[in-house]
């Protein structure tokens, strides 16, 4: 399904009115794993509302992406506890080993996504992040981090991101 | 319709009609800056604050009730739409030399009011444009000095000498450098000879700015 | 306090044997999951006649993951940081009345003598008022028959019997006031929505919660959702509304889906519909899933939201008068409507028990950073801090002092220990500087550096305004911009006071209450701490040695044995030397990470 069929799809399921702005872009986002252009701009032509309103929604709430994920997405916990006990010194050292710049989040060969995330309840492990696959299929968690052990993730899941795509080897199980 | 008393005046006006029409009507006024009667109310430069009953409201939006009592001057408000106001410049790129409002420019007309010292001559200067002094290769201090005398020098095509002081942004020097001096080849050591007119020495970061050193 | 008596069969179910098990967003992170899988196979290998029963969590976070085994003849006894591997162990040593290892015991019972102290005589416990949170780690979430067991649905028969004046008036005799931060008193809003003359009201559950370190609403929601439903339904009555609506973010997927359950059972049962209890009252209950955005937790955000749109909007118009679709619309948090339903459950009487003459009953606190016992806990409003954060939570960690407590989060504001005599009520945090907020309790020791966590907050709200309004978007930055040039020894004696001047501007003049507390943690900080900002800029120091820019790794050559671990996990590459000499930091190089000082054995790295 492209990402205008699905907005047809969507538009008919739960309606034309205003107020169905957000579930709507939350289904494409669940079917693409981000909100595609061709998507919002379908979106905005079939509710009537103006495409810098449909941006305006899609960039303010944080469970929206414009960009597509890597196959793996870091989540680095800027909670209180974590970043009192050095996470922005995780966090920054992982863009680094990654080549991200700029407000770029994802390499250039989507291997992998690094963001900040609200706490997850895991404070006892303070640094920790979290990797997920962008298909949901694999979730560990990684805890008591410095800089040159996430530095190590980084390479880790690079390779192992290689090795989903069909090319390179690694070992199975968790690179943790 | 409901009574409001606008620093102790009282004024009869429609219930929830916004503060600013009460304010009015009691022959107050309160400055204003993102307010367009009947086309926008959203609020959100909170420049016209006043106090409706011990709270600090915005006067365009905030609706009147029977007997509220209206504050449209203090020390503390005076304050707030100041340093509100400041915010709002500091975003703001101040290339007055380039802008089509000219003088009818409300920011202007704010700075003034408030006292705030941001805004280059340019922007009460009548010439700007096809007239500009630096246009004509002249070394007119008006982009960096600030604002406040309405031009009275260039208004009779003499450069601007910078008596009141240089606007403090170094932004401003910037742009100043790339979009006027420097395009109008006006040389350095003239610029800095203008400025000797009035002051002892020129501002070191503003010295490095000119000769572009910084930044380049 | 005595737990609140519980029917023996939620104690030791209908086999007689029951093994709790939470699972929540918190305890399944903790790894509940595999210990529930552990006891399951655990009583299929020992051939027990037991059931393994899913429950909510208690708010004992650090228990987690824990279990309850309650046979009858047995006190039901909890096992705290429970491995997978020692389940059997545990279950086949609980099963012949041997309890070494447990915790504690839920309650004493007769016939039985020792083993570990009962929860009532622990502190932690014992202080705790567990008014709203009694079925959370007793109940099944997902069982209507345990939570009606409990007394549930009682408050809304009750409710329904009365008219809607006397449901107003029955809260406005309770004295219950809003949990979710500013404490408005919940029958005003109601009755102004109640007087509204409009065919279509809304009432809305606010469980947004946005505040890191703060999460008593999940847990409540996770836990109990009948109850947060049965408050819903309730104010749904009193206001004439025809429709509720649950507000959860989408990133807490759990608590979304238990209530959503509970919804769907409530429908079956005839509790939301047509007709609700023959009462002829009409009622439905969606759950909205938003997208998430700090500025939600906010009302009129959090209606935009719902109607698609984002940025809350001046008021008033209030949404009792003007919300939803432009409709009357009452906005309660989770919290607030889990206590109207225990009210009209168990009484007025019971719930103005507690609490102070202007603030009535109990408030959940979430406690976390440095106190040894983190977790949720519920106390009569009123409850010292000092209370809250050295009896009930434990106080700091071995070695370390506590030196103040955030309360309310990003927008609350910090409270020194000097004044941890203070009652945690709305009007005294107030008036010094913090906000009760949704509850959330960071305790900070003498480890950070005030003005760092000042920054911390500062930068969350920069990132969390949702820019519509001029002293938001642009004084937050600009107060951000100041904060980094203080922590990095650049600042002035003038930056301090633009802070303060700055901060009381943007409190005052911002459109919504994101805004109007924004600068609470920089100005409390101020207030109480100043000094350390003072030593920031004049000094150009660090007291805590946080800021990185003021502080410098230095390797002391009297203890340095020249073992070379430290060059080895310099990211920098800033350290050299050979083995079995002094090794040197670089500082032009230093990264100030940190690692040396961790990596080394013998306590030769410092921080100066």
């Amino acid at each position: 399904m492209d990402p205008e069929e699905a907005a047809e799809r969507l538009v008919s399921k739960y309606g034309s009115g205003r107020g169905s702005l957000i579930r709507i872009l939350q289904e494409i986002q669940k079917t693409f794993g981000y909100l595609p252009r061709e998507g919002l701009e379908a979106v905005s032509r079939r509710l009537g509302v103006p495409l810098s309103e449909v941006l305006n929604v899609a960039t303010f709430y944080h469970q929206f992406r414009l960009e597509p994920l890597g196959t793996y997405v870091v989540q680095v916990c800027f909670g209180t506890a974590c970043y009192l006990r050095g996470s922005p010194q995780v966090y920054e050292a992982m863009r680094l080993a990654a080549g991200l710049n700029g407000g770029r989040t994802t390499t250039e060969d989507r291997a992998i996504t690094i963001e900040k995330a609200r706490c997850f309840g895991c404070c006892a492990l303070a640094p920790v992040l979290m990797v997920v696959s962008s298909n949901g299929s694999e979730r560990y968690i990684h805890g008591r981090l410095n800089p040159q052990e996430a530095r190590r993730l980084v390479y880790a899941y690079r390779q192992r991101a290689a090795v989903a795509a069909g090319y390179g080897s690694a070992s199975a199980g968790s690179p943790g | 319709m409901v009574r409001v008393y606008v620093n102790g005046v009282s004024v009869d006006v429609p219930q929830d009609a916004p503060v600013i029409e009460a304010v009015e009507k009691a022959g107050y006024r309160v400055p204003l800056l993102c307010y367009l009667e009947g086309l926008f109310d959203e609020a959100t430069c909170r420049v016209c604050v006043v106090v409706v009953n011990g709270r600090v409201v915005p006067a365009c939006r905030f609706p009147v009730s029977e007997g509220a009592k209206v504050l449209t001057d203090s020390p503390e408000l005076t304050r707030y739409r100041r340093l509100n106001f400041e915010l709002l410049l500091s975003t703001h790129r101040l290339r007055c030399w380039s802008c089509s409002r000219k003088s009818r420019c409300r920011l202007v007309e704010l700075s003034r009011d408030f006292g705030v010292e941001g805004i280059p001559v340019c922007a009460e200067c009548p010439l700007v444009g096809e007239d500009c002094l630096v246009a004509k290769g002249l070394p007119c201090l008006g982009p960096l000095t600030v604002a406040g005398c309405s031009a009275e020098c260039t208004r009779q095509g003499l450069p601007c000498t910078g008596c009141r002081g240089f606007v403090s942004d170094p932004g401003v020097w910037e742009d100043a450098m790339r979009e006027l001096y420097g395009k109008y080849g006006v040389e350095r050591e003239d610029l800095e000879e203008a400025m000797k007119f009035f002051w002892r020495s020129v501002p070191e970061r503003l010295r490095r700015t000119l000769s572009g050193v910084e930044g380049g | 306090m005595r737990p609140p008596a519980a029917p023996g069969r939620l104690i030791y179910g209908s086999k007689g044997f029951r093994i709790r098990v939470p699972l929540s967003s918190c305890t399944l992170a903790a790894g509940a999951e595999e210990v529930y899988r552990a006891a399951l196979r655990a009583v299929e290998e020992l051939g027990l006649d037991a059931e393994v029963y899913r429950v909510g969590c208690t708010g004992l976070c650090f228990m987690d993951p824990w279990v309850e085994l309650a046979k009858e003849g047995l006190p039901p006894t909890i096992y705290a940081n429970v491995r997978p591997d020692q389940v059997p162990r545990i279950v086949e040593d609980y099963s012949r009345g041997d309890l070494r290892g447990a915790a504690a015991l839920r309650f004493r019972i007769e016939g039985f003598e020792g083993g570990p102290p009962a929860l009532e005589e622990l502190d932690f416990w014992r202080l705790q008022t567990r008014y709203v949170s009694r079925n959370c780690g007793l109940v099944d979430p997902e069982s209507l028959e345990d939570y009606v067991e409990t007394g549930g649905y009682s408050g809304l028969r009750k409710a329904l019997s009365m008219s809607r004046e006397e449901v107003i008036e029955a809260v406005k005799a309770s004295g219950l006031r809003g949990r979710g931060g500013a404490g408005f008193p919940t029958w005003l809003k109601w009755r102004v929505a109640y007087e509204q003359r409009s065919d279509v009201k809304y009432v809305i559950c606010n469980g947004d919660e946005g505040d890191p370190g703060a999460f008593m609403n999940r847990l409540l929601a996770e836990s109990d959702p009948h109850r947060v439903l049965e408050g819903l339904i309730i104010a749904g009555y009193a206001t004439g509304a025809t429709r509720g609506i649950i507000f959860v973010r989408a990133e807490k997927p759990l608590m979304a889906d238990r209530l959503e359950r509970a919804v769907e059972a409530a429908r079956r049962c005839g509790l939301l519909g047509k007709d609700i209890l023959g009462s002829g009252f009409d009622f439905d209950v969606e759950v909205y899933r938003s997208a998430g955005a700090f500025v939600c937790g906010e009302e009129t955000a959090l209606i935009a939201a719902i109607e698609g749109r984002s940025r809350p909007r001046q008021r008033p118009p209030y949404p009792a008068v003007k919300g939803l679709w432009d409709e009357p619309t009452v906005v309660n948090n989770v919290e607030t409507l889990a206590h109207v339903a225990t009210i009209f459950q168990a009484g007025i009487e019971e719930f103005a028990k507690y609490g102070t003459e202007r603030s009535r009953g109990t408030k959940m606190f979430c406690v976390t950073g440095a106190v040894r016992r983190t977790g949720v806990y519920e106390v009569p409003i009123g409850t010292r801090i000092k209370t809250l954060v050295f009896d009930i939570a434990g106080g700091p960690p071995e070695g370390r002092k506590i030196k103040a407590v955030q309360i309310g989060g990003p927008s609350g504001g910090c409270i020194p220990a000097e004044l941890f005599d203070l009652e945690l009520d709305y009007e005294s945090l107030q008036s010094y500087g913090a906000i009760m907020g949704s509850g959330g309790l960071v305790v900070i020791d003498d480890g950070s550096c005030m003005v760092d966590v000042a920054r911390y907050f500062t930068g969350f709200t920069l990132a969390e305004s949702c820019g519509k309004c001029l002293p938001c978007r642009v004084g937050m930055k600009q107060l951000s911009e100041i904060l980094e040039r203080i922590a990095s020894g650049e600042g002035s004696v003038e930056d301090i006071e633009l802070a303060q001047e700055l901060g009381e501007s943007i409190a005052k003049t911002s459109l919504c209450a994101l805004g109007g507390t924004a600068p609470n943690p920089i100005l409390s900080t101020l207030r109480y701490f100043r000094q350390e900002y003072v030593e920031h800029v004049v000094n150009r120091r660090c007291p805590a040695k946080v800021c990185s820019k003021l502080v410098k790794y230095v390797i002391d050559p009297y203890l340095c044995k020249g073992c070379g671990l430290c060059a080895k996990a310099c990211p920098a590459s800033a350290i050299s030397g050979s083995p079995g000499r002094v090794y040197q930091i670089d500082e032009s190089l230093c990264a100030k990470c940190g690692q040396c000082l961790v990596a080394c054995p013998f306590g030769a790295v410092r921080k100066v």
